[in-house]
């Protein structure tokens, strides 16, 4: 009994220390889409020309960082045998040059042209705005239920001939230009 | 077995912690494992704006769903800034930083760029607007004069409804509610795939709105139903090319009362039926040109209604609108557009109250704008100069100038200071309408039993728009997930359209009357670009997600309107029904609370001030909404509304002087099914 008891007490306490922790800002949505940005960069293709043998990967911010720092927790990790390298993009030429760019919210009012931009550079485009891949971009994070998804559009990844894996697409909320593509 | 609970429990607490600071464990977590984390708090689209030097709230589809709303109107009720006030079943007076009743004619409001807004009455048909909530992907309030970019009549605000592409509503939808007086509403819209091309959506809806009571709770006061049908398309668009093609019909009939006074003095209600009828049909095409994008949308739209027995209007316009984006030049990003817009109106006076002259219109709006983004020190200072030049056969030429500068010293604080000058054409009632406004009765012993009271335009009134002066300045910032937002408006607005007395008194032989002798001598009141006024005011807003499970919002507006005093006793009366059009205050707090299982909670509290003009006391109101996902594909919910109070009074119509419309305690009961 008074050991349900402390254990109870124990739970709650422990609950009590976790509730502010959960309250308080940086939130983790973005600490998860960062975590999301380095499984794209693993589970995708780039062209052996793009990206050579042992060639660091580069990984670009467009726009305003809402990630609060975990962003740059991502430099120097490892993926494919490969370095991965944060910056920011403070152009479309910049961002043109990496492999993977992340375009932010602040950017939703440009972001015909930076896709327009961005096309056959073999870039792996990816945002969180609304729409982005019925817009023609790459990879769209989606909020669905509390939780964190993606949305692929195969037909730019194609145009690119970006590869991604099997399992990437699998585990995509939905997979647009799928059929195009097999044709 | 007590050891391994604690140490989970330690373990989460941890993780939590760890997970808050900078070296993130969850990097190295799978895709699977990613997409099954609960995320802690969502942040709302805030820091998307944090880069727009305006003040704009969206308003998701989320919090559309979760507030219980079944109108557009009443998605904006917890908006900072935004007036809704229900004049009675299906009639809204929406005003942004002031209103003006029933047709807030300082505001512009959009359909997918297609204007809802009626150069009739220099305002907005709510009742018309009867799309499917469901399909409505955001609302966006863009609060203060938008018309450098947004054209004429963008004075006060903009409020554009953005609707889902049909790319992303491919499933059927059927929704039933009924509310409990057993008035139901239906709808259904099916998707469907368009191959290698796109894909496509229609569907219809119909509806028995809610009824407004009497003042004594005896009897309904008014009534409204119709049915609407619609349809997109769109393109698959792989970002090079996009198009849609939208359009639309309805049907709404609406009946209310009028408080009318006769000849001899009495008083009564006599009802009025209103029909509504439209459609419209838009399309739209996005393409990369000059290294820029550019888009071409056109649209053809049709408006009738008929007022009973006292008259009918129509309106057909053309509108052609084309914009330009430029790839980004050194630190300039340049837009410009050109616009043209004809429209037909026609106003067929069946009663001696009304006379239009001209009957019928003909009238062109070319306009161009151009907009140019400076960045002054990359991600700190930016400073937007546009101007829309504007011409207009009603009016005449209207430049509309605004600037705007923006400091961002950190990601998460913006500050923005403008200046932006709008003009609001006359409507063509206010233009062209002759209307008799009612009787008074003559001072004893004058041998005519009462004095016929009319308003016109001036005979010799050089018709000009009204031109408002807008500064603002806002701050806003993101806190974490949260984020908060104040913004302070100065409007000077000039050339208002008011009345003066006809300064040569009374006019004979006037309006004829049944009783003897006959006539009625007339008092003319004159329109023309007599007033001004000022106002001033407050917005803040709050967004506060606390836990997973709680999510807090609030807004509070304070403003003030001062209108120029003057000597004549009409346009001294109009002046102060402006000041007292809008409450001086309102404010509202949401708890938005998710229980687990696919249930959630929401309680809205509202509270808004006295509306002098149009005598409604202060009220407080509570709505509550329970919804209930109780599969993957089912949705119910329920909803009550006003649950403070048996009845209340938000407005009184003041387009025609309508029977007060009281809104009672309403519960209702809405079950949506997704296949």
């Amino acid at each position: 009994m008074r050991q349900g008891l402390l254990r109870r007490l124990l739970r709650a306490t422990a609950l009590l220390v976790a509730l502010p922790a959960l309250a308080g800002p940086p939130s983790g949505e973005y600490q998860i889409k960062a975590a999301y940005l380095l499984n794209f960069a693993r589970y995708v293709e780039w062209p052996a020309g793009r990206l050579p043998a042992g060639a660091p990967l580069r990984i670009c911010l467009l726009g305003r960082d809402p990630f609060g720092g975990a962003l740059e927790g991502l430099e120097g990790r490892q993926v494919q045998g490969r370095e991965v390298r944060v910056r920011q993009a403070d152009s479309l030429e910049q961002a043109a040059d990496c492999h993977l760019v992340f375009i932010s919210g602040s950017e939703e009012r440009r972001m015909g042209l930076i896709l327009r931009g961005l096309s056959e550079r073999a870039v792996l485009t990816v945002s969180d705005i609304d729409g982005f891949v019925e817009a023609g971009g790459g990879i769209g994070l989606v909020i669905e239920e509390q939780r964190v998804r993606f949305d692929i559009n195969q037909g730019p990844l194609m145009r690119d001939n970006l590869r991604a894996s099997s399992q990437l697409l699998r585990l995509g909320r939905q997979v647009l230009g799928a059929e195009r593509g097999g044709r | 077995m007590n050891r391994v609970k604690a140490g989970f429990l330690a373990s989460v607490v941890l993780g939590c912690s760890a997970a808050q600071g900078g070296e993130a464990p969850l990097v190295d977590l799978t895709l699977e494992e990613l997409a099954r984390l609960d995320v802690a708090t969502v942040s709302r689209k805030a820091q998307k704006l944090s880069d727009t030097p305006a003040a704009v709230t969206v308003v998701s589809s989320e919090e559309i769903r979760r507030s219980g709303a079944r109108s557009i109107p009443e998605a904006l009720r917890e908006v900072p800034g935004v007036t809704v006030s229900q004049i009675g079943s299906g009639r809204w007076a929406v005003g942004v930083r002031g209103t003006d009743g029933r047709f807030s004619n300082r505001l512009l409001v959009q359909i997918d760029g297609r204007s809802v807004y009626s150069p009739l009455f220099s305002g907005v048909f709510w009742e018309s607007l009867d799309i499917l909530l469901e399909d409505v992907e955001r609302i966006e309030v863009i609060r203060g004069a938008g018309a450098s970019l947004w054209g004429a009549n963008a004075v006060n605000g903009v409020i554009n409804i953005v609707t889902r592409k049909a790319t992303s509503t491919r499933g059927g939808l059927v929704s039933a509610s009924i509310d409990d007086k057993g008035r139901p509403t239906m709808a259904a819209r099916q998707g469907f795939d368009l191959g290698d091309a796109g894909a496509g959506r229609i569907y219809v809806k119909g509806s028995e709105l809610s009824r407004s009571r009497s003042a004594d709770d005896r009897e309904d006061s008014d009534s409204n139903r119709g049915w609407s049908a619609g349809f997109r398309l769109d393109g698959a668009g792989s970002g090079e090319d996009a198009w849609s093609v939208l359009g639309n019909a309805y049907r709404r009939n609406s009946a209310e009362h009028i408080l009318s006074s006769s000849v001899a003095g009495f008083q009564g209600l006599y009802p009025i039926n209103f029909e509504f009828e439209g459609s419209s049909l838009q399309g739209r095409r996005n393409w990369g040109w000059l290294g820029g994008e550019a888009s071409l949308q056109a649209y053809v739209d049709h408006q009738f209604a008929n007022v009973g027995s006292y008259g009918r209007g129509t309106v057909d316009t053309i509108d052609v609108d084309f914009q330009h984006r430029l790839t980004p030049e050194g630190a300039h990003e340049l837009m410009w557009g050109l616009g043209a817009r004809y429209l037909r109106t026609e106003i067929i006076a069946a009663s001696s109250t009304l006379n239009v002259d001209p009957a019928r219109r003909h009238s062109r709006v070319l306009s161009a704008f151009v907009q140019d983004e400076i960045t002054l020190v990359p991600k700190t200072w930016k400073l937007t100069l546009g101007g829309r030049f504007e011409y207009s056969s009603l009016t005449r030429f209207e430049p509309q100038p605004t600037a705007r500068l923006m400091w961002t010293p950190s990601i998460d604080d913006s500050l923005w200071t403008s200046w932006s000058r709008a003009a609001r054409t006359p409507s063509i009632g206010e233009s062209d309408a002759t209307i008799v406004y009612g009787f008074v009765a003559a001072p004893p012993r004058a041998p005519f039993p009462a004095v016929a009271t009319l308003s016109s335009p001036g005979a010799d009134w050089n018709r000009r728009a009204e031109r408002l002066d807008a500064f603002e300045l806002g701050y806003r910032r993101n806190l974490g997930s949260a984020s908060l937002e104040a913004v302070a408006f100065y409007n000077d607005y000039r050339r208002l359209i008011g009345t003066r007395t006809d300064p040569n008194g009374l006019s004979f032989p006037g309006m004829p009357i049944p009783i003897p002798p006959y006539y009625a001598p007339s008092q003319t009141l004159f329109r023309g670009n007599f007033s001004a006024a000022r106002s001033h005011g407050l917005e803040l807003g709050l967004d506060l997600p606390l836990t997973s499970s709680l999510r807090l919002q609030g807004s509070y507006t304070v403003m003030d309107t001062r209108a120029k005093s003057s000597s004549d006793a009409a346009l001294e009366a109009y002046g102060r029904t402006l000041e007292t059009a809008s409450p001086h205050h309102w404010g509202s707090l949401r708890a938005m609370v998710n229980a687990g299982r696919g249930h959630e909670f929401d309680l809205i509290l509202r509270r808004t001030g006295a509306i002098g003009a149009a005598g409604v006391p202060a009220y407080t109101t509570v709505d509550l909404h329970y919804g209930w996902r109780v599969g993957p594909l089912f949705d119910l919910s329920l909803g009550i509304q006003n649950l403070l109070d048996p009845l209340h009074l938000e407005y009184v119509s003041n387009f025609f002087p309508g029977q007060p419309a009281y809104q009672p305690r309403r519960g209702y009961l809405q079950g949506v099914w997704r296949y």
